[in-house]
Order: C-alpha cells, then structure tokens, then sequence
C-alpha cells in the first residue's frame, strides 16, 4: 500500500463527489465515521451525507492547493489538504484546510474513519 | 467520552505549543523513533530528526495563538486525531503567519500520549 497513492485517489474522488453529487459521498462514510464541521460534531454516515448535503449552497468547486500524507499505523492513512472553495455566485473563494484519516476496507479499498473541516479566515 | 477526548486534545496542544514557544528542544519528548513528520511539505522520520528540523529552523523565538482545536477518537487502540489552526508571531515581523496543523496522538501509560504522526503548513493568505 502506497500512503501517496492512495491520498491522491482519495482526494480526486472526494472532492469531484462533492462537486458533482454530495449525496454520493455516503459510501465513503461507514456507522463509526466522525464529522466535525466548523466545530460542528456529526458521528455516522447518515448524519454525515445529511449534514453535507444540507449546507447552503447548490454548487461549488474545490481548488486543491496542497496534499500531505502520512501511513497511521494499522493500514490506515491520514490526509491533510489545503485549498480553496468557490461558491457559484461568490466573488471570493473560500481558503479550507481538511484532514482524513481513512482506514482500509475488508474489500480493498478506503473508508473515512475521522474527517475535519475548517474554513481558514483571513 | 467526546468532552473527554477534547480536554485532552486540548491538554496536549496546550503542552506542546508552550514548549514549542520556550523550551524546543524539549519537543523530543513528544516523538519516539516511529514518528513522522512533514513539514511545509519536507517528510521527516523519527524523534531525533524531527528534533533537529524543529530546533534549526530559522528563528530563536516565536508565540503561537491558537485559533481553533478540533479532536476526535482515531482507531480503537485510544488514538486521537487533533485539527489545529492559530498564527505563528516571529519577533521583529509585522504580520502573523497563519498555519494549520493536524497530530495524531497514540496513548503511552497513564493517559500521556506521544505524537505518531504531525503535518504543519503555513495557510498563505
């Protein structure tokens, strides 16, 4: 397993998801994953794909400034990205920082076991 | 449990901003031989290393402000994962630099923990 690797795929199909269909990000979440969104708690994938799929805005598009990873031990990878979110309609992007960290999948792939959001102000 | 593992997110920024900010060396007590850290990008492994990246980097002092810490359970072994963004103030500059930095924390006796994995980066505005 490749730490790099896998954040690159990650990261592309996370972000162009949430792009194109937030609703879609459901099966990168499993019961025990945690959300914590501007400090906002969310624990589960159902919880979590509501809350996404429920903030106020139609579209938007992540500019992906920079991805760093690192192997957590037990398989699992953590991912920290920086970048930028345009809302349609907004003249300036929001800066964002994230981090993941994704645990392997009995089938071979990656779940997101803790996921962090934080808008990064001026 | 989540109170819990935010007094302790918390406890552990806390101590390891302070002896950034005063005591850098003394950061090597946070690291063990399988910690990892990348900064700005630079991948570092192992205590001694990141030691001497942390105590060579260009300024004698510095004072973190903390702006936001964010923590959750990590694996079932008692990890903790630990989302941090504050400005970093160097002393004769006029302006902050905004960073975030994320750790994951891995339980040692006694509920201290020391740092297996660390990713810093400067937010630039």
């Amino acid at each position: 397993m490749d730490p790099d690797a896998v954040a690159k795929a990650f990261v592309d199909h996370y972000y162009s998801t949430f792009d194109a269909n937030r609703a879609g990000l459901g099966n990168l979440y499993q019961e025990g994953s945690m959300l914590t969104f501007e400090g906002q708690k969310i624990q589960g994938s159902q919880s979590i794909v509501a809350k996404l799929t429920s903030l106020p805005f139609q579209q938007c598009k992540h500019n992906i400034t920079t991805v760093d990873c690192q192997p957590s031990g037990a398989g699992g990878v953590l991912v920290f990205v920086s970048g930028t979110l345009q809302l349609a309609g907004e003249q300036h992007a929001l800066k964002f920082s994230q981090m993941f960290h994704l645990m392997p999948t009995p089938q071979g792939s990656f779940y997101v076991l803790n996921d962090i959001f934080r808008l990064n102000y001026a | 449990m989540e109170e819990q593992i935010d007094l302790v997110g918390k406890a552990f920024t806390d101590h390891y901003y302070h002896l950034f900010d005063n005591d850098r060396p003394a950061l090597s007590s946070l690291y063990r031989p399988s910690s990892m850290l990348t900064f700005e990008g630079q991948k570092i492994l192992g205590v001694e290393d990141i030691t001497a990246k942390l105590t060579s980097l260009p300024f004698d002092q510095c004072q973190h402000v903390i702006s936001t810490t964010d923590s959750q359970p990590s694996t079932f072994a008692g990890g903790i994962v630990v989302f941090v963004s504050g400005s970093l103030q160097l002393p004769g500059e006029e302006h902050h630099l905004r960073f975030s930095q994320m750790f994951h924390l891995v339980p040692i006796v006694e509920g201290n923990f020391f740092v297996q994995n660390d990713i810093f980066r400067l937010n630039y505005g």
